[in-house]
């Protein structure tokens, strides 16, 4: 347990980290970010904009600590501010349109992508030099060295334009309303193929090379050595010796990866179309929509700590040795 | 002398290396009894943990045995198939590591790691397995309810404990314990032998015990065997080889060994260490070390030689 | 892994090796020398990149090699032009990030104590922030260039490796010899300089290997995004441009499949470097090829117990 709130108390350490940058970013910056927006949106923004925009940046008169302490209450109450691009839809609203989009593709691909990856891992360390380690491991590496948005444009253009095969953009077809009904779910899935397949190919290589690493480490061990020595089928020695110990390290490789892989996926996104996290970066790169840039960061970092904790979690639950202190 | 568990012949482990093969095991040959405990000393690096491993051919690449066989009860372990060591191992030969806590796996209880031998050799059913389980360790002196303990929480004593009740698991013929104690301090490894000893006067079993802890070995071994860069240079009863050694090794070795009945005496290392395997010196291996070499033993490497009884020495100058 | 020290040999010595004996990292080798070669002649001998010099979103033909873009620019000056700037930034921004991550790896693992407490923590913290996000909302309030791109690379790029380097100082502190040094009295400076740091030149090597190939995706998808200077000819404006003018929606695969398998092939040559280096560093994995041939050349399956292989 006192692993566990170890690890809470990092996270903790880690929001709070991510809030102060927040806050402290704009007022370090050439500058004064409010002044410059709107002399960018000259016209464009009334009064009131401004008003709004000064507030969500907390640059008020008062001081620099209460500035902070505003900061901290309101985003502890989930007010992210307003949105510029949006205007006047509170950052919020407008994040959480598209969070349950990221969270399902995001999600659905890492786990499928680790999944697959780390079993073909175990298979190129035990059968070394066999199909798995000699062909799919380069394979997946060259795949892995495209840019995920890249690959995206590809399948697209392969599967969705030239083929025809898959739907070209969207999260779900315009004509379908949203909701538990059969055909809503497997239209999701259709959509979600593409943009799924995609970072599930360009991530497979790396938990595939890496498993495959631990494990050809973990199979030159003593106890493995004495696993066989014991007279264990090969079935057990593999898995139950071998495996389950290399995949602690896969395990929090994992965890470190999400938020690169989420980086990634937020790319996809974008070629596809898919009504997530990454459509709306663009929108708020293009409008120089600070607020919502800076939102967005949040979300997707307290999601990647929220992520990281269930890995946590996971590896509690593998490894006993975190689970009392040593005697 | 009982009859034969195990005949060594003639047998070579090379390590097959980029720069060519490095002969691990030098035409040893070897004989253990039924109900015998012999002991094997020498050096680091010297062969014995490879020949002990390579019996049960677990030897890891770059390992291959080149030449000899090895007769366990008239079948040569050198010709089985696959699934013929299988079955054999644990069963027939079980082994101890030298340190518990890397031959243990850290994610499975204890238990599991002495009940999934069982179960895999035996029809025996889980339950069974578990009380067999708890047996053995109390045997070997640890409480029945650590059964479900994880190795990290045992302490080195205990986890070396556990490791020798999984090597009883299957009432094997052949046990070989490979410097199970080195990582022990003094007390508690003399406590482990003589468990050893006791053990195997109840489950009679034959012990292949290797050590570089000539001093210690010659207290409970029956026979004792010396190697040196990869050859056998010496065997004989222990009583005899700790009162007139015949190789000058095995001399120099007792010399640097304090006992504690003894008289004081002045203790002497052998200068130099042990040659590369890779380019051995040519004649006796030991002669750049040994005072008396003379010019044959620069050119000639020496045979085992019989000298009286059961003791074999292979040196120029012994009598 | 990477990173082992069984030799204490330079980097540069290991890396010749390597590409002798490992077929990889000769590969590798190769790919990289010629995009270099690109990179630093190849804008000498193509046009100006940014000339319109046709009809917008042609295929390619004998005339444009690989077509135009949706501003009628010639695709393959393009290509060849972004290269220099990409590589540049990119292994720029590998070797500071391994710079940094050496400085505060090492005196995280060679102080310990408080000093390891804190800089771990730093480390970890930037680790577990996710970087595209971070990078996104520090550039945004910079003005567009690479210095801007350089930086927040840097940013989300150096907590990796001060983990890795910190933990293999770790392991070279224990070792005796350092012990031994630390006793006798001699600096921090001349131990860390002269003890520690030469074990770690393979890798250093492969630590920059590996950065420059982050460096290179990071600098395209945050240039994808539009956050790098569009106005100038990279990869990842190239791609910028491409998504930007619809390129897939009007079947204009040419303006952004070169530029995609380019920095694969440079990505992949990289990787390749680095792992034929591993086989070398890695003597485990390295073992068993030996041990293989001579098997197969003895007409011998290898086997999972040790083989019997009667020599005659």
């Amino acid at each position: 347990m006192r692993y566990l709130l170890r690890r809470i108390g990092f996270y903790l350490l880690a929001a709070w980290s991510a809030l102060t940058l927040n806050f402290f970013l704009p007022r370090l910056m050439p500058g004064d970010p409010a002044t410059a927006l709107f002399a960018r949106f000259r016209g464009r923004l009334g009064p009131e904009a401004l008003e709004a925009l000064r507030e969500t940046f907390g640059l008020t008169d008062a001081p620099l600590i209460s500035q902070y302490f505003t900061y901290l209450g309101s985003v502890l109450h989930g007010d992210f501010g307003i949105s510029v691009a949006y205007f006047p839809t509170p950052v919020m609203d407008v994040i959480g349109t598209g969070l349950v989009w990221t969270l399902f593709l995001a999600g659905t691909a890492v786990v499928v992508s680790f999944t697959i990856g780390t079993l073909l891992g175990i298979g190129a360390a035990w059968w070394r030099h066999g199909v798995i380690d000699t062909w799919l491991t380069p394979v997946f590496a060259l795949l892995g060295a495209f840019p995920y948005f890249w690959l995206a444009m590809v399948a697209l253009y392969i599967l969705g334009f030239t083929l025809g095969w898959f739907p070209l953009g969207h999260a779900y077809g315009d004509d379908l309303t949203p909701g538990l009904s059969f055909a809503f779910i497997a239209d999701v899935l259709r959509h979600a193929a593409l943009p799924i397949a995609t970072v599930v190919l360009a991530t497979l290589g790396g938990w595939l090379i890496s498993m495959r690493n631990t494990m050809i480490s973990v199979l030159g061990s003593d106890f493995v050595n004495l696993a066989r020595a014991k007279g264990l089928p090969q079935s057990r020695v593999v898995l139950k010796y071998a495996a389950r110990n290399a995949l602690l390290p896969s395990i929090t490789g994992f965890g470190m990866a999400l938020g690169f892989v989420l980086g990634g996926s937020l790319l996809t996104e974008i070629v596809f179309s898919y009504p997530g996290q990454g459509y709306l970066l663009v929108q708020a790169v293009r409008n120089q929509d600070y607020p919502l840039m800076q939102g967005i960061f949040l979300v997707i970092t307290l999601a990647v700590l929220g992520a990281n904790l269930l890995v946590d979690v996971l590896y509690l639950w593998l490894d006993p040795r975190t689970r009392e202190s040593t005697s | 002398m009982n009859e034969k568990l195990l005949s060594i012949r003639d047998l070579c482990v090379d390590y097959i290396t980029d720069q060519g093969p490095v002969r691990a095991v030098d035409a040893v040959s070897l004989d253990i009894h039924r109900g015998e405990f012999i002991g094997i000393a020498g050096e680091s690096g010297c062969g014995k943990s490879t020949m002990a491993q390579a019996l049960m051919r677990i030897l890891p690449p770059p390992a291959i045995v080149s030449r000899g066989e090895a007769l366990f009860e008239g079948r040569d372990l050198f010709s089985l198939s696959e699934d013929e060591l299988r079955e054999l191992r644990w069963k027939c030969i079980s082994l101890v590591f030298q340190s518990a806590m890397d031959a243990l796996n850290p994610v499975l209880s204890v238990g599991e790691q002495i009940t999934d031998t069982m179960l895999a050799h035996d029809a025996a059913n889980a339950r069974e397995a578990r009380q067999r389980a708890v047996d053995l360790l109390e045997m070997v002196g640890i409480p029945g309810d650590r059964v479900d303990s994880f190795a990290h929480q045992l302490s080195g004593g205990m986890r070396q404990r556990v490791c020798i009740a999984l090597a009883m698991a299957l009432e094997p013929s052949l046990v070989i314990l490979d410097e199970p104690t080195t990582a022990l301090d003094v007390i508690v490894e003399h406590s482990i032998l003589t468990e050893i000893r006791r053990l195997q006067r109840r489950l009679d079993f034959s012990t292949l015990f290797i050590t570089h802890n000539l001093a210690r070995m010659l207290q409970f071994s029956d026979r004792v065997a010396i190697f040196y860069a990869a050859k056998l240079v010496e065997i004989g009863p222990s009583a005899e080889l700790r009162k007139a050694p015949k190789h000058p090794y095995t001399q120099g070795l007792l010399r640097s060994f304090p006992s504690v009945r003894g008289s004081t005496e002045e203790l002497t290392s052998i200068p130099g260490s042990p040659p590369s395997l890779r380019t051995p010196p040519a004649g006796c291996r030991f002669h750049p070390r040994c005072g008396l070499a003379v010019d044959i033993c620069r050119e000639r490497s020496p045979e085992l030689m019989l000298y009286g009884g059961d003791h074999s020495a292979a040196c120029h100058l012994a009598t | 892994m990477s990173g082992s020290t069984a030799k204490s040999e330079s980097g540069f010595s290991v890396w010749l090796t390597a590409i002798r004996r490992d077929r990889k990292a000769a590969a590798g080798t190769v790919i990289i020398s010629f995009f270099i070669l690109v990179a630093i002649l190849g804008p000498l001998l193509v046009g100006d990149p940014k000339a319109p010099i046709g009809m917008p979103l042609q295929p390619p033909s004998a005339e444009h090699w690989l077509g135009t873009t949706g501003q009628g620019q010639d695709v393959f000056a393009q290509l060849v032009a972004g290269a220099r700037t990409s590589l540049a930034i990119g292994f720029g921004v590998g070797l500071v990030v391994v710079a940094i991550g050496a400085l505060i790896g090492i005196a995280a693992g060679y102080f310990g104590g408080r000093v390891d407490g804190l800089l771990s923590l730093l480390f970890n913290i930037f680790l577990v922030i996710p970087g595209l996000p971070l990078a996104i909302v520090i550039a945004a309030y910079l003005p567009t260039g690479p210095l801007t791109l350089g930086l927040v690379l840097v940013v989300t790029g150096w907590a990796w490796n001060a983990r890795v380097i910190r933990a293999q100082t770790l392991t070279q502190r224990k070792r005796d010899f350092v012990a031994a040094t630390i006793v006798s009295g001699e600096s921090s400076f001349r131990i860390v300089a002269c003890e520690i740091l030469p074990t770690m030149t393979s890798l250093l090597v492969a630590q920059v290997i590996g950065s420059t190939v982050y460096a290179i995706g990071a600098q395209v998808g945050l240039e994808f995004l539009g956050l790098g200077d569009v106005s100038a000819v990279t990869w990842g404006t190239n791609l910028y441009w491409a998504q930007n003018d619809a390129a897939l929606l009007t079947g204009a695969w040419w303006t952004f499949a070169p530029t995609g398998i380019s920095l694969a092939l440079v990505g992949f040559g990289l990787i390749l470097l680095n792992s034929g280096f591993d086989e070398i560093t890695n003597p485990r994995l390295q073992m068993e090829h030996a041990w293989r041939i001579h098997l197969k050349r003895r007409g011998h399956e290898p086997t999972r117990s040790t083989p019997v292989v009667i020599e005659r």
